[in-house]
């Protein structure tokens, strides 16, 4: 069993990275499924467990920065406990899901504790320095290859039931909450832009833009849409009353 | 000041990215989120996505640190169309552009755009060939995946490298007619950023008091019966404040990120969220 779990292992570091770094997409189940099948040596199960967790995985996707459940570490025991214990593919499934919101859950932490190394980044680019800055990035890519790897291996090697009742001896609160925290994490951005980009004369902009999203609900691009129509017509009065070279004058007034 | 802010010390046009640098750019934007966090998102990975145009466009040093500290600022967009952005940008860029219209367009276009990748990419692209590739499979049928990832990626990597050269020509053509009134140009572009900064706040950040308060017959939910009538998304604007409130006064985004993680745990705890 080692050297499948290494195997295994090896792959969910790989497609852990894909998740959110080349998104080839062979992180789906659906090639997972053809992989671990490939692995532990049952292609028609694999493919047949991988197929069935692929339509049930369908809506999970990053829409807007939420994380669903992790489709990696989903797939790739659910994929692997199917193939080795012969299960159905809904109690695949079952198994499955609580490692998935669990290491989603994790990857919300890694996301948090990430963000003080932007302020080495920071240090990089003022220095210019790009290899810096280039290193950072890379450092990431590791830790996603190391962090998927180790929670794909441990299960495989330990049996998934075991693992599972592990899993679910964390206070689901736990869970919950950082799932919740990560769903207010954009206004911390959101929060940073507007630090730098907010003049006083730009205020009534900003609230046109948040009643279009919170009373109308229209969406993003028709939004911009209409920040564009205002800012056009902004743009060609400012120009006709200021005759056609505003140019010296307007450096004066900086911050 | 003798020197302005805004502008790059070496004001001349940087000479034009040759096709061969762009497609050597949309292949690093495959790297764009191998950074992500929550305080920056995706900026270390865009600025590592776009570095080599930048050196190639800024041949002074301080003004490679100008821009290079510029674009470590908060970014996230859909990392398949983020090649458009960049190609505008790098355009934008080379002309030399006022820093402050650069930084403008980037945050007006990467809203949209990530709504738009989000709805043709998650909820049509990936749906379709993940389905058919699915649906083979669990036939046992090996085809299964690799009609999948072939179908899928085809498109995927056809959207990368067509949007790069075309949001670089893009760029390039409406910059040079809008040369003249940079400023004004940069305060259009100062508008629509902040029209969609006020939309995202109220679309994207998720904060949802879950809790009914039941006193006999009555019930009354918090969040719907109280907080959406006074106003909608009244909490995630009023967080968002706050946090800048905070910033404001000199607090780390570190110790607001901690905060938000209290936040949601206390409330999860108590079963309020």
């Amino acid at each position: 069993m080692l050297m499948e779990a290494i195997l295994i292992a090896l792959w969910a570091g790989i497609i852990g990275i894909d998740l959110y770094n080349g998104l080839t997409h062979i992180h789906r189940p659906v090639v997972t499924g053809l992989v671990v099948g490939l692995i532990l040596g049952d292609v028609t199960t694999g493919l047949i467990v991988g197929g069935t967790l692929e339509l049930i995985w369908m809506g999970m996707v990053p829409l807007a920065g939420a994380q669903p459940p992790n489709v990696v570490i989903g797939g790739v025991i659910g994929t692997a406990f199917g193939v080795i214990a012969g299960q159905d593919p809904k109690v695949a499934v079952g198994v499955a899901i609580p490692f998935a919101v669990a290491v989603q859950g994790l990857i919300t932490l890694f996301f948090t504790v990430f963000a003080p190394v932007m302020h080495k980044a920071d240090q990089y680019a003022l220095e210019a320095n790009a290899k810096g800055i280039e290193r950072i990035n890379y450092m990431g890519l590791g830790i996603l290859f190391v962090f998927n790897a180790v929670i794909a291996f441990l299960p495989i090697y330990f049996g998934a039931e075991r693992a599972a009742a592990f899993v679910e001896t964390v206070p689901q609160w736990i869970i919950d909450g950082l799932s919740v925290a990560g769903g207010i994490m954009p206004a911390i951005g959101f929060a940073m832009l507007l630090r730098i980009m907010i003049k006083v004369e730009y205020i009534m902009f900003f609230i046109v833009g948040f009643i279009l999203a919170a009373y109308l609900e229209l969406p993003i691009l028709a939004i911009a849409l209409i920040g564009l129509a205002i800012a056009l017509y902004d743009f060609y009065q400012n120009k006709n009353k200021q005759g056609p070279t505003p140019k010296e004058e307007e450096i004066a007034d900086g911050i | 000041m003798v020197s302005n802010s805004y502008q790059y010390e070496d004001t001349a046009s940087a000479q034009d990215l040759q096709p061969k640098q762009l497609r050597h750019l949309a292949w690093r934007s495959l790297l764009l989120q191998a950074s992500f966090n929550y305080e920056r998102m995706q900026a270390a990975g865009w600025l590592y996505s776009i570095l080599p145009g930048l050196k190639v466009i800024h041949k002074n040093k301080k003004d490679l640190s100008k821009s290079m500290k510029d674009h470590m600022e908060f970014f996230n967009t859909h990392p398949f169309l983020v090649t458009f952005i960049m190609g505008v940008i790098l355009a934008m860029e080379q002309k030399k552009e006022d820093r402050d219209a650069i930084r403008g367009i980037k945050v007006a276009t990467m809203g949209p755009l990530g709504g738009i990748g989000d709805a043709l990419f998650y909820l049509t692209l990936l749906p379709i060939t993940a389905s058919i590739g699915a649906s083979l499979a669990v036939n046992g049928n090996i085809l299964g995946p690799f009609v999948f990832l072939i179908m899928f990626n085809v498109i995927h990597f056809g959207v990368r490298f067509g949007l790069m050269s075309y949001g670089y020509k893009t760029g390039v053509k409406a910059i040079s007619k809008l040369k003249e009134g940079t400023k004004h140009v940069s305060r259009a572009a100062s508008i629509v950023g902040l029209t969609v900064v006020g939309g995202l706040i109220a679309t994207y950040v998720s904060f949802k008091i879950d809790y009914t308060w039941t006193q006999g017959e009555s019930e009354l939910n918090v969040q719907t019966d109280i907080l959406d009538q006074i106003m909608p998304a009244m909490l995630p604007l009023a967080y968002t404040l706050l946090v800048y409130w905070l910033l404001k006064k000199g607090r780390s985004p570190i110790v607001l990120i901690g905060l938000t993680v209290f936040v949601g745990l206390v409330g999860s705890f108590f079963g309020i969220m």
